[in-house]
């Protein structure tokens, strides 16, 4: 079946709307133009008839009318014994056919008995019969064809009677008075010269005016008597009592008088004798002024115009029908390839490029589609066979700079991120690249009472600037064991990395080295940024002389700065990364935002105040994209309160181990005097952590898992490491769903909760095939 | 800040004592000392005999429990899927501050019964006595 909407169903609804439309105004207008022709054909059918009728009748009764006459002439001008007026008689009804009887009534006085004379010569059963109407029962002279002849004066055709003397039939009689001269000139009436003509002759003539099954004709007397009608039962009846013609009695009696008048009237009423309604068209005789006229039902006579309607409209429909199904049929040999070719298209958008399409049969628009989607097909395979090479291509590539990414932070000391915690100071350091791989670098070094610390920047980011980074951070690793002196190490350094520098490569280079008894700082930089020293709440830039970047020139030299560290002082040494990080409104982060977020800052270890500054600098980028390396390292000068000490120990795996840790813990703790709450974090995030590796992380049974403490008086590190399969349990552990009703809970996965939940800050790196993981407990009631 | 708890913690024991109230359908399990990583398999199979024993309601009274690691939540949260899958019930009493912390920080079984003291877990106890008459 055709669904809704589709072309199929909304072809056949709109060309069956529009030939319906068309159809039924052709339809309209054909009949409109054949009504008019039929109902103009049905009257002029109607009026010939009644005229063709009503002139036989005419004929015919001016035919009696005119024998009549000649026989009252006859009569009028001759003498005639009685004998003789007989034959004459009888002479002028046999040769007259039209003549049903006729009769000469002599006057009173003219005949030779009292009784008079009227002989009456008449048919029946297609013979002459002989009747004298003079009897002594029967006085013809009182006769109303008689007497009103006599009174006219002249002829005149008589009412319609029953002859009860004669012919004992329904007759009207044309009646003629004779009238002589006597011998002094004197009128006198003769005798009445009489013709009969039966009704039933003048209803045959009528009944020709078969208009339809029901119409037939109408003759009337001059006073209103149905001569003929069709019911038998209503002759001789008035017209005003015939039954069904009573509701109508008033259009009756206009027509019949117009009629009177020798007017033709036309009217519709009632029916007489049929049910409905029907048309009379009625006139007069000229001859005897009867009106004669024809009844007939309209809707019978249009019948043959409902035939007509009725068969254009069953062609109409047919023809509808017959369009509807060539529609059907067409339509689906247009649609059905699109059909399949929607078909096709799903299970291609559904990844499945083989689908076959439908066969493009002939060059229509159809075929061409089809033609066109084989040829999207096919493009679109080889562009996804293009776009899975180039994915593959990429995901290589992003693999190989992930692990150049671990390579490359490998090179920095703790990977990357950096904490220690020495008697005499403290450092954090923090690489972001912008990229996988970056340019930046941090190093420190600690000899016996020196400790060398460097931050630098390589021109460009990414992959090259990757490669000359590690260029150089080899190179400083090799110099910062000997060196005393930055300046020289500096000039040595842009000695070794000029050379075969054919790219133009550059490094802007931060170099120091403290004399961890004295605090003093001597420190050269190669065109490196301004660090910031915060002291006693206030946060100022390092007055120094700069020199070049390293790598553009053989032969430089550079100017070595003195400052003199005091305790208590932190020293941030950071690259261009931060002062030029932008947000989405163009500005640049600057040295006084990083100036005042360090300063915030002062309050907290390095670890936690590093991390904040990042945390403060990545808001204000907000959504713009990191575009240069960032680095930062802090540089804590210890003083009398925050000397820090570290403890280390190793733990051989087995039974009661977590006993023993908890107890080597609770014992070099115990100087501290920590708050119960803190100690029972500790104890609890430690016992996590050893339960863990020694759970998952492979070991061999005798093997060691080395414990570290590390505090001071802000803060209490606890660093745990050991030699299983590398795992960073803060990113790859289980971590159990929280919150879930006893059914749901997950029974393991809630050890990484206890640690990231009790410590601040923790920290994982992959260092000489060890795991290291840091976690830093804040100490007193610092706001963090 | 009450260092109270700092005593405690040294002892990394664990003693576990069970009483139980037939007429009533109640174990009650008193914890003592440490449960953590080297004290949870006994306790494990300290609480698989009192599940054995099918009773209604099994109170973990923590009075005297100062530790408490993910190891040893491990056991509990064991023993409260088993007990709920049969039907029985499981809660816990007089959990101590940092123990509560712990339960808190987990979010662990939050549909399982809590009694801060005896007196809420006498009056549960009542309730329950009152219903089975």
């Amino acid at each position: 079946m055709p669904r809704n909407g589709s072309i199929t169903t909304r072809l056949i609804a709109l060309l069956t709307l529009c030939a319906a439309v068309i159809i039924g105004i052709g339809m309209l207008v054909d009949y409109r133009l054949s009504r008019n022709e039929i109902l103009e054909r049905l009257q002029r059918e109607s009026r010939d008839t009644v005229r063709s009728v009503v002139i036989d009748m005419e004929n015919w009764l001016e035919g009696v009318e005119g024998a009549t006459l000649l026989l009252s002439r006859i009569v009028q001008q001759r003498e005639y014994s009685e004998a003789g007026l007989k034959q004459m008689l009888r002479d002028a009804v046999e040769v007259n056919a039209d003549i049903f009887g006729a009769s000469i009534a002599l006057a009173p006085g003219q005949a030779g008995t009292d009784l008079g004379f009227a002989p009456y010569y008449f048919r029946r059963d297609g013979k002459l019969a002989y009747a004298s109407l003079a009897g002594a029962d029967h006085n013809y002279q009182e006769e109303a064809w008689f007497t009103d002849a006599v009174a006219a004066g002249q002829p005149l055709w008589v009412e319609p009677y029953f002859d009860e003397a004669g012919g004992k039939v329904l007759m009207t009689t044309f009646a003629v008075p004779v009238y002589r001269q006597d011998a002094m000139g004197k009128r006198f009436l003769y005798a009445v010269v009489t013709a009969d003509v039966a009704l039933a002759e003048l209803h045959n003539y009528l009944q020709r005016l078969g208009l339809g099954a029901s119409g037939f004709g109408i003759l009337l007397s001059r006073n209103g008597i149905f001569l003929s009608t069709r019911d038998p039962a209503n002759i001789m009846q008035h017209y005003s009592r015939a039954a069904a013609a009573a509701p109508d009695q008033a259009t009756w009696q206009e027509m019949f008088n117009a009629a009177l008048e020798g007017q033709v009237i036309t009217r519709q009423v009632a029916c007489i004798d049929v049910p409905g309604n029907c048309v009379i068209r009625l006139g007069s005789l000229a001859s005897t002024g009867w009106p004669v006229g024809v009844v007939y039902s309209e809707h019978e006579l249009t019948s043959p115009l409902r035939e007509f309607q009725l068969k254009t409209g069953v062609t109409g429909l047919l023809t509808l029908l017959l369009m509807a199904l060539a529609v059907i049929v067409v339509s689906r040999r247009l649609t059905r390839p699109l059909g399949a070719l929607a078909l096709a298209t799903r299970r291609i958008a559904q990844g499945d490029l083989e689908a076959p399409l439908p066969k493009a049969q002939g060059s229509d628009e159809v075929a061409g589609l089809i033609d066109s989607f084989a040829a999207m097909k096919q493009d679109l395979k080889s562009y996804i066979a293009d776009l899975e090479a180039a994915a593959a291509r990429r995901s290589r590539l992003e693999g190989e700079l992930g692990a150049a990414r671990e390579i490359q932070m490998a090179m920095l000391p703790q990977g990357g991120e950096a904490s220690e915690l020495q008697d005499a100071y403290s450092l954090w350091a923090r690489v972001l690249p912008a990229r996988s791989v970056g340019g930046d670098l941090y190093y420190y070094h600690r000899s016996d009472r020196m400790l060398v610390v460097a931050v630098g920047d390589v021109s460009d980011k990414g992959v090259p600037a990757a490669l000359f980074m590690a260029r150089a951070i080899s190179l400083i690793q090799q110099l910062a064991a000997s060196t005393i002196d930055p300046a020289a190490a500096m000039a040595s350094l842009n000695t070794a990395l000029e050379t075969g520098n054919e790219n133009c490569m550059f490094v802007t280079l931060f170099l120091g080295v403290l004399d961890l008894d004295s605090l003093e700082l001597r420190f050269s930089s190669a065109g490196h940024t301004t660090p910031s020293l915060a002291r006693n709440a206030a946060v100022t830039p390092v007055a120094q002389q700069q020199g070049p970047a390293l790598g553009l020139a053989p032969g430089l030299a550079f100017p070595c700065n003195s400052l003199q560290l005091q305790a208590g002082d932190r020293l941030a040494i950071f690259t261009d990364g931060i002062d030029e990080a932008f947000n989405d409104q163009d500005q640049m982060f600057g040295v006084d935002r990083f100036n005042e977020a360090l300063l915030n800052s002062l309050a907290r270890p390095g670890s936690i105040a590093g991390a904040e500054i990042f945390d403060v600098l990545a808001r204000f980028a907000g959504g713009t994209p990191q575009s240069d390396d960032i680095s930062l390292l802090l540089l804590d000068i210890a003083n009398g309160k925050t000397a820090s000490t570290r403890m280390r120990s190793d733990f051989t795996r087995g039974p009661g181990l977590t006993g023993r840790v908890q107890a080597w813990l609770n014992q070099v703790l115990a100087p501290l005097a920590l708050p119960g709450q803190v100690l029972g974090d500790l104890m609890l995030v430690t016992e996590e952590i050893v339960s863990n590796i020694d759970k998952y992380a492979g070991l061999a049974a005798q093997a060691s898992i080395a414990l570290a403490v590390e505090v001071d008086a802000r803060q209490l590190v606890i660093e745990v490491r050991d030699e299983g399969t590398e795992f960073n349990p803060l990113v790859q552990a289980r971590r159990a769903h929280l919150g879930s009703a006893t059914e749901e809970a997950s029974i393991g996965g809630l050890g990484v909760h206890l640690i990231t939940s009790l410590t601040e800050r923790q920290s994982y790196r992959r260092e000489q095939g060890c795991n290291i993981l840091r976690v830093t407990k804040l100490l007193g009631n610092q706001p963090v | 800040m009450p260092t109270g708890h700092k005593a405690s913690v040294e002892n990394m024991e664990l003693t576990t004592t069970v009483a139980v109230d037939e007429a009533n359908s109640v174990a009650r399990v008193a914890l003592a000392g440490a449960l953590n990583t080297d004290t949870a398999p006994d306790f494990e199979l300290r609480m698989q005999d009192v599940l054995k024993g099918g009773y209604q309601l099994t109170v973990l009274d923590m009075k005297d429990l100062d530790y408490i690691s993910s190891a040893g939540l491990r056991v509990i949260f064991k023993a409260a899927k088993q007990a709920k899958a049969a039907g029985l019930r499981m809660a816990a009493a007089n959990r101590k501050p940092h123990i509560d912390k712990v339960f808190e920080i987990l979010k662990a079984l939050p549909d399982m019964a809590v009694f801060a003291n005896e007196k809420e877990l006498d009056d549960y106890l009542d309730a329950m006595q009152k219903r089975a008459r």
